[in-house]
């Protein structure tokens, strides 16, 4: 028999320090945006940050994966640039709104004063009183809920700025606490002194963090991310013999099965209009997220990919059989290993554009090394026996090992312990759920910068306090 | 209603069962199952065998929640967290209603609403509880000064005021956290801008170059304005121990040190595998050769121990009785038990009766072993050496002898050990002294001096006064401090071992006297040409010389009552006499047998080569002889 649950009666409340103010956490980025309430484990919704205009008359913009589907006149975008820092404000303002007003809470009631069932004849003078008190309150969509937003460490002043602003004024949330993304993710992991590896899709990081506090010095940042490694694989694709097209799925009616490398049997979808490159370049995303999934792999080590022998070793093991939306399939041996080498060998993978090329300094074991030259000697033992990683593209198989032996060679005398989330959803949600946590901390409600302090000082305000 | 009656009814012969029918009945009753809810005249239909009756459970499962008490009611409660600067901030969460009070409206309402705190103020004033957290908001506390006392005490040329300033807002706000505060430590100095300077030197929009502080640097100037502060604040010397010790450790932080310690860090941070194993094995190589050295030391501090013996520096008079060496013997071992844990008295204590054999005490260390080999035979000795009628008599006094001593030891074990012990300078300093045994009451030092020579013979005496004539020393000191006393009694003891020397040479010159004598003897009776006085003269002097080392061995045997149980003197002596005649053992001892074979009887002759064979040192066999025979006078 299983042991029935606490009655809620019973159950402590306080437990771990918490206290829950039904606080919501915003944790935008390049590739996904994710909103949901501070306690949980999961963000409830997972919006990706590029969203559909409609550039015919009216131009209207869509949100959400669902409306994300081949149509005319429309093009996907991005209100995000490459770096995590917010470009098109606007919509921001629109896509934040909607995840946390639409998604996240219940179809408001049209309040009786308007929703026509009380409507009386005889009082139709005093009505339009009512109407203008609750046109006011419902203006301010978050007005019960205090707000917790993350930004990559890099983040300009004017931004931060830009969302304090955007949250008090016309969300009137109570609170707002503006947190980075390093310090979160470190919090995730239940540390609050880490080097915070975050291999994420447009950036990789690395962050030391200390006593919860981002050390700015260490910041660095290089695009060896999920965007730069689907470059890779478009250019693998693109190299190999013979050629692989890159077809999404939506193009495709129907397909034949065929053998290994021989070309595809399919017919591909006609649209009567035309596909914008954006929305193409969308989908081919997700077909290369899919490919990075299952078939790419980190060469673990001992030694670099490109060391002699390794190679050879590969080519005896089994490879792995990936098929094309269009049915064309091919078995992936070293060339699997050699898509991910470029993170970590600034002279290994796939010719790349000059302007997309890795600089050794951007390389992930560079990165580290210089993160930690950049701060006191005394804290870089301790941080490298909390290394936190995080991001989704830090999912790749064989990731973790390889970071080890990277660091284990860099630092043979020092004790090196990688903290890496075993669950998946932990990893790619790394500085969510820190921001799940943080905000639903007891301690933390001394943090908060409340509604008045903001308008005593004005934006300000956020750079003051959260440092 | 059984089958039988039904029988009984239709008037049916009983078939088989007739006979035994009513005990049957009774077999039957007893163990029937008493079933409720049904008619017993139901139940007897059954007969012999009852019905099978399988009781129904109507209930499935058992109800999960068997309280019916209502639902817990919880209300979204606000509340406030006065540790926050702006304390007016209403946060709202839930909470379990308390009973009595009626929950305030819910879901959706306008009235608590969070934002709005200074509208609903009149009415949620009293209600709004403090958060539990407010308590943790705890701010560190950073010192403060002035302008007058930044121009007093912490002008600095290496830092402006302004810059100062802004160290201290950043410690502020980072809590001290000294990594952090360097990280985001970027003092741009306020540009001169176009504004003459105090010697009219107009300079113009002068941005002075940033320079870059070390962690070090932040360091120093905080721990030096902070240092000051407290000094300024609470001078020095009115401050308390824990304040005193904080002050100090601030004003003498070495930047330079700490600089160095951070290069060796980083130096160690980028060393290879190689080197770091090489490293550690040094470390192990040493770890393992101090250890050695421990165990060498140890060892040889053992060594030492055992060749040592306890310093007598006071009066040697109370171990001449038996009762005394007694005495002693508890001296060495409560001695021995401060040397080492785990004593010999240990074992001795359970059984006050049993002497410290050499089997108890073998096991615990060859030193103990050797000294209870040596003392156990001896405290035996006075036991055996009375007549049969007196040795119960003995017994019973040695019995309460050594309980008392088992008392001693053990009130000396329950003694606590912590108690803080002088160093050998302050002890000279506060005239600290230890004594094996202290005499009842109070005594004068001259009676000290007086019991050296009370316990001479008079010719002794006499001999040592004559020396002390010589040397223009007085017999009486004028001035017994416990330096001269004991000067004076080293002195005492020198003359002895002169005297003693003395006596031995003349000893000796005698032999050599009488040898020469026997030898002109057997070369007079050997010769043809000898001449007649010259053997009687040669006679004449060998009777004298005979004489004569019948006395300075009757003189020893005083001198060594004397001296009894201070194996010190004993030693000394033995060296001087070594120094003094190469063939002094062999000259000393046949005249102790011989002395022996005077006086004493042959039981006691018996127990002295006991003793010496015992013995495991020379001198021994002499200190043991000698108290054995003053013990024995004693009791005469």
């Amino acid at each position: 028999m299983a042991q029935q649950p606490l009655p809620t009666s019973a159950q402590p409340t306080d437990i771990y320090g918490g206290d829950e103010v039904s606080a919501l956490v915003l944790d935008p980025g390049y590739c996904n945006t994710r909103a949901g309430f501070a306690g949980e484990d999961v963000p409830k919704s997972i919006l990706p940050s590029f969203y559909g205009h409609v550039t015919s008359d009216p131009p209207r913009d869509l949100f959400g994966d669902e409306c994300i589907i081949p149509r005319s006149d429309f093009e996907v975008r991005n209100y995000m640039n490459k770096d995590s820092v917010v470009e098109d404000w606007d919509v921001a303002a629109k896509m934040w709104e909607f995840m946390l007003v639409k998604r996240l809470q219940p179809e408001r009631q049209t309040p009786p004063s308007k929703n026509k069932l009380n409507d009386d004849v005889k009082e139709q003078d005093g009505e339009g009183d009512v109407a203008m008190e609750e046109v006011e309150t419902m203006e301010k969509a978050l007005e019960e809920f205090p707000l917790l937003m993350t930004e990559a460490p890099w983040n300009s002043p004017k931004a931060r700025e830009k969302a304090i602003e955007l949250s008090m004024e016309s969300w009137g949330t109570p609170a707002f606490w503006l947190s980075r993304t390093p310090v979160l993710s470190s919090f995730a992991a239940g540390k609050a002194t880490a080097l915070v590896i975050d291999v994420g899709g447009a950036n990789t990081s690395v962050t030391a963090i200390h006593d919860g506090m981002v050390l700015k010095r260490s910041i660095q940042r290089s695009p060896a991310g999920g965007l730069w490694l689907s470059s890779q694989i478009r250019n693998m694709w693109e190299t190999s013999e013979p050629k692989v097209d890159l077809v999404p799925t939506f193009m495709v009616e129907n397909k034949s099965p065929v053998d290994a490398l021989s070309p595809a049997q399919a017919r591909l979808r006609e649209f009567p209009y035309k596909i914008h490159d954006s929305f193409r370049t969308f989908e081919e995303e997700r077909l290369l997220t899919e490919f990075k999934e299952s078939v790419v792999e980190v060469w673990r080590g001992p030694g670099r990919y490109g060391a002699a022998g390794n190679e050879e070793y590969i080519k005896s093991q089994p490879g792995r059989v990936f098929e094309m939306p269009d049915g064309y399939n091919q078995m992936w041996r070293e060339q699997r290993f050699k898509v991910a080498e470029g993170m970590w060998d600034e002279n290994a993978g796939y010719p790349v554009p000059e302007s997309e090329r890795l600089t050794k300094a951007q390389t992930i074991p560079e990165l580290i090394r210089s993160a930690l030259n950049a701060i006191d000697v005394d804290l870089r033992g301790n941080l490298l026996a909390n290394v936190v990683v995080t991001g989704s593209t830090s999912l790749i198989n064989g990731f973790n090992d390889r970071l080890n032996n990277e660091l284990t060679a860099m630092y043979p005398g020092l004790k090196i312990k990688i903290h890496a989330a075993g669950l998946s959803s932990e990893r790619r949600f790394g500085a969510w759920i820190g921001g799940s946590i943080l905000a639903s901390l007891g301690t933390f409600h001394q943090m908060w910068i409340s509604k008045k302090e903001y308008e005593e000082n004005g934006v300000g305000i956020v750079e003051k306090r959260c440092k | 209603m059984a089958s039988s009656d039904v029988r009984d009814v239709l008037n049916l012969p009983d078939g088989a069962a007739g006979g035994p029918r009513p005990s049957k009945k009774q077999k039957i009753s007893a163990p029937r199952p008493n079933l409720k809810g049904l008619a017993r005249e139901v139940h007897n239909l059954g007969g012999d065998n009852p019905i099978a009756i399988v009781p129904e459970v109507t209930q499935f499962k058992k109800r999960r929640f068997a309280s019916r008490k209502p639902a817990a009611r919880w209300e979204l409660r606000p509340f406030q967290n006065s540790g926050r600067e702006d304390a007016s901030l209403i946060l709202r969460h839930w909470r379990r209603a308390e009973e009595g009070k009626q929950p305030s409206s819910t879901a959706g309402g306008g009235e608590g609403q969070a934002g709005e705190n200074d509208v609903s103020g009149s009415k949620g004033e009293e209600e709004i509880e403090d958060s539990s957290y407010a308590k943790y908001n705890v701010q560190v506390s950073v010192p403060q000064y002035n302008d007058d006392q930044y121009r007093q005490v912490l002008e600095n040329p290496d830092w402006t005021k302004e810059e100062t300033d802004y160290l201290m807002e950043l410690v502020r706000d980072f809590d001290i956290r000294w990594p952090l505060i360097w990280d985001r430590y970027e003092w741009s100095p306020p540009a001169t801008n176009g504004e003459a300077d105090a010697d009219g030197d107009e300079s113009k929009a002068i941005v002075p170059a940033t320079r870059t502080r070390s962690m070090e640097d932040l360091k120093a100037r905080y721990y030096e304005v902070a240092s000051r502060m407290m000094a300024v604040q609470k001078p020095v010397q009115y401050m308390t121990q824990p304040e005193f010790a904080l002050h100090e450790l601030m004003a003498h932080f070495n930047p330079q040190q700490e600089k160095l310690r951070k290069d060796f860090a980083l130096n160690s941070f980028g060393r290879s595998r190689e080197e770091a194993r090489e490293e550690e094995s040094l470390l192990l190589e040493i770890k393992r050769i101090l250890a050695r050295s421990d165990k060498f030391n140890e060892e040889r501090r053992e060594l030492y121990n055992r060749l040592d013996y306890p310093h007598a520096e006071q009066d040697i008079n109370t171990f001449k009785s038996s009762t005394g060496l007694q005495t002693l013997l508890q001296n060495l071992m409560t001695a021995d038990k401060s040397k080492k844990r785990k004593s010999i008295m240990g074992g001795e204590a359970p059984t006050p009766t049993g002497q410290p054999t050499p089997q108890q005490a073998a096991p615990e260390s060859a030193r103990r072993d050797s000294a209870a080999a040596s003392t156990g035979p001896r405290d035996s000795a006075p036991a055996a050496a009375p007549a049969p009628g007196n040795k119960k008599a003995q017994q019973q006094q040695q019995q309460a002898q050594q309980q008392q001593q088992a008392q001693q030891a053990q009130q000396q074990q329950s003694q606590p050990q912590e108690r803080k012990k002088l160093t050998e300078q302050e002890e000279i300093i506060y005239g600290v002294t230890h004594h094996e045994r202290l005499g009842s009451g109070p005594t004068f030092r001259t009676e000290k001096i007086n019991k050296l020579f009370s316990h001479k013979s008079n010719q002794q005496q006499l001999r040592i006064t004559n020396t002390l004539n010589e040397l223009d020393v007085p017999a009486k000191l004028a001035m017994p401090t416990a330096a001269t006393t004991h000067a004076f009694e080293q002195l005492l003891a020198s003359v002895n071992s002169l005297l003693d020397a003395r006596k031995v040479t003349d000893k000796i010159d005698a032999e050599i006297k009488l040898e020469l004598a026997k030898k002109a003897e057997r070369e007079k009776a050997a010769g043809i040409h000898e001449e007649t006085e010259k053997v009687e003269d040669a006679g004449g002097n060998a009777k004298d010389d005979a004489a004569a080392a019948d006395e300075p061995s009757k003189e020893e045997d005083n001198k060594g009552a004397t001296e009894g149980a201070d194996p010190a003197d004993e030693e000394k002596e033995e060296d001087d006499g070594e120094d003094a005649t190469p063939s002094d053992e062999a000259a000393a001892q046949p005249s102790v047998e011989q002395d022996d074979d005077d006086n004493d009887d042959a039981a006691d002759k018996g127990t002295d080569d006991q003793l010496e064979s015992a013995a495991p040192k020379r001198s021994a066999s002499v200190l043991s002889d000698k108290s054995d025979k003053a013990a024995k006078r004693q009791k005469k």
